[in-house]
């Protein structure tokens, strides 16, 4: 895409994503031809796309889209490790594979979902019908998390490769955490800016003016990351931006909510869902904890540094 | 030339000298000795060509891109071959003399702070006026001979090396605030200045004090117009917080991988290096984009803070890793090599406070990036 066909595309997904979300979302990312340009320009496509649903707090099917493009797959739903986890959701012994994962609101319905299976030589897909599914209220109802489970026959389809899978929706999501880190910080923003106290604007006050500040260098260096990590395009680069959108998220939440205050605690106002949003997020995929203490163990283990991103 | 011709010719020149290039003190050097080694450093690398590269053929380097500064700093620093506080002086203070001294002056003398011939120093900061340089009180006169200067200059570095100094001077009225500075190109062996080092925290006496006691500035010194010191000011500090940070960046990218080198087992925790190398990571990532910025033309502005932010925070926890990583070494080693991990541990605890301190880099932020109105 030129910078002309960028801007049109990045506003197309930002008004699809502010006036719908769900099914109705998929519908207009369909009529926008989204995975037509995911596949022109997947770093344009995925972010433009998850910095807006995250910063509308919508829901789309797009994950599932992302992850099947990158297991090789032509459709449907694929099934997500664990909360904070990264490896493959299911186990595959004898044709029988047992799953404990989670699923996107696509994978609510009926129907086979595909499901990346750890065996001994390596991480292969397999299509597996008749699992048990609980769409998942927990912090984040709207989300529309689905646990996936159960032991099941499968199809193997033959040998993927898992980090790469894995490395592809960790930066969908962080681009998704980004957008809600932004959203919240703009609330915030506002707030700071019209709310009056001892007769002057909050955002007077140098205890919020850097709240507000470190917040946006959050912000900026998760955006940073990821824009490193897509020309980079190694799982450990993704893993690095994702843990870093997921540690920016939950401190741009905590400086958001101590700046919009009492009014930020209300379910009236919209701070609520993007602090449960990060949350959740921060858990798909690898959260910020998780993904940093195996990166350490991993350079402890090496005892050394790699190159990272040269000029 | 190219970055991607550039660079593997220069990385064999540099495997191929390191032996020249390589300081002889493996651990932390007397800083004369430091300053003798970088001159030699600078000398080979004009004399080769490659400190030319990305410089105006008007003050004697070869053209091409200002990326090609940037790597061969990095390049020098990741081998350790520099140490990139001193190094990249050059790349603070010799774009402000290409923008604003006269052609003349910038042809004669930039090619000296190339090639390693001259030592140079920045006079900004003030006793009194740290954070708060428009208020800086340091005065200049205009006689018949030229400026006359008067007052007093902290925080400058290697003001006892250096045979220049680009300083701010008040020449408007003491309220005239940023309207009223000027900044003056001063020969360091003009009669009337006294440097006296400080004694830091971190055993290196990098910094000075800066007296200046009826010091003639002949005009013709004079960067930009009376009363624009400011615009040099500000035109500078972005310099401060781009190429001179990716090459910082490079020395920290060495001393983490030389902490897990060297680590005890079990004295730092996984999630510590991990948290510390993403605090790099993200820097770095911060910094190329403002590298591809510059090459693309772009001009530098206040989002410059975010770097600088970045850089000290990526500084703090690297070296606050090596401490608990390397404690004994840094603790209680007495060898130059373990003097060295102490310096640099001590000195990291400035990252946050020298060159704009971390508070007023998100006072701009929040001005500046997140439009927040004034203060009180």
């Amino acid at each position: 895409m030129d910078a002309g066909e960028r801007a049109l595309f990045a506003k197309g997904v930002q008004d699809a994503t502010a006036g719908s979300t769900g099914a109705d979302l998929d519908a207009a990312l369909a009529a926008l031809g989204w995975a037509d340009a995911l596949e022109l320009d997947e770093h344009a496509a995925v972010a433009d796309l998850f910095e807006a649903q995250g910063r509308a707090g919508a829901t789309s099917g797009a994950l599932d889209v992302v992850l099947v493009r990158a297991l090789g797959e032509q459709a449907g739903a694929v099934v997500l490790p664990p909360l904070g986890r990264t490896t493959a959701p299911g186990h595959l012994q004898d044709g029988t594979v047992t799953v404990q994962g989670l699923g996107t609101a696509a994978t609510g319905g009926d129907g086979p979902v595909h499901v990346a299976c750890a065996t001994d030589d390596g991480v292969v897909l397999a299509t597996v019908d008749g699992l048990e599914r609980r769409v998942i209220g927990g912090l984040d109802p709207a989300l529309g998390l689905v646990e996936i489970s159960g032991t099941a026959p499968g199809v193997t389809t033959g040998p993927v490769p898992w980090d790469d899978v894995v490395a592809a929706g960790q930066r969908a999501i962080a681009h998704e955490l980004v957008g809600a880190a932004a959203a919240m910080l703009d609330l915030a923003r506002e707030h700071a800016l019209e709310r009056i106290q001892f007769g002057v604007p909050i955002a007077s006050f140098q205890a919020v003016r850097h709240r507000l500040a470190d917040s946006l260098v959050d912000v900026e260096s998760a955006r940073g990351a990821l824009d490193a990590a897509w020309e980079a395009g190694s799982p450990l680069d993704a893993a690095v931006a994702k843990a870093i959108a997921g540690r920016s998220g939950r401190l741009v939440a905590r400086h958001a909510q101590q700046v919009l205050a009492g009014i930020g605690f209300t379910l009236d106002h919209p701070l609520h869902r993007y602090v449960r949003r990060v949350r959740v997020l921060d858990g798909l995929l690898g959260d910020a904890r998780t993904l940093t203490r195996e990166l350490g163990e991993q350079l402890l283990h090496e005892r050394g540094l790699p190159a990272i991103l040269p000029l | 030339m190219e970055l991607d011709e550039l660079r593997p010719a220069l990385d064999a020149w540099l495997d191929e000298h390191a032996d020249e290039l390589a300081p002889d003190e493996a651990g932390l050097a007397t800083l004369d000795e430091q300053i003798a080694h970088l001159s030699q450093v600078k000398r080979l690398a004009f004399d080769a060509g490659w400190m030319r590269w990305g410089w105006p053929e008007r003050v004697g380097g070869l053209g091409g891109p200002a990326l090609l500064r940037a790597y061969l700093g990095e390049a020098l620093t990741a081998r350790g071959f520099v140490e990139p506080g001193m190094y990249s002086m050059t790349e603070v203070l010799a774009p402000t003399m290409i923008d604003f001294a006269s052609p003349e002056l910038a042809a004669e003398m930039v090619p000296r702070l190339l090639r390693g011939d001259e030592t140079w120093c920045q006079g900004f900061s003030e006793p009194s006026t740290g954070s708060n340089l428009a208020a800086l009180g340091c005065r200049a006169v205009a006689t018949h001979e030229g400026w006359l200067v008067n007052g007093q200059k902290v925080w400058t570095s290697f003001a006892q090396f250096a045979q220049r100094c680009v300083l701010l001077v008040r020449t408007g009225t003491p309220e005239s605030a940023h309207r009223g500075i000027t900044a003056l190109f001063v020969d360091m062996d003009s009669p009337g200045i006294t440097v006296r080092p400080l004694e830091a925290m971190h055993g290196v006496p990098e910094f000075s004090e800066v007296f200046f006691d009826d010091v003639l500035v002949p005009v013709d010194r004079m960067l930009g117009d009376e009363g624009r010191g400011w615009a040099v000011a500000m035109d500078l500090l972005p310099y401060e917080r781009s190429t001179a940070l990716w090459h910082r960046g490079a020395l920290l990218h060495r001393r983490l991988d030389q902490v897990l080198a060297a680590a005890e087992p079990g004295a730092v925790t996984p999630s510590e290096v991990g948290e510390a190398f993403q605090h790099l990571y993200a820097f770095r990532a911060r910094s190329l984009a403002t590298q591809r910025r510059l090459h693309a033309g772009g001009e530098l502005g206040p989002e410059t803070s975010i770097d600088k932010i970045l850089i000290a925070t990526a500084e703090q926890a690297v070296f606050d890793l090596a401490a608990d990583g390397l404690a004994d070494t840094v603790a209680l080693g007495d060898d130059p090599t373990a003097a060295r991990w102490r310096s640099e541990f001590l000195y990291s605890r400035a990252a946050t406070i020298y060159g704009g301190s971390s508070e007023i880099q998100r006072n701009i932020v929040a001005r500046r990036l997140l439009d927040l109105g004034p203060d009180r």
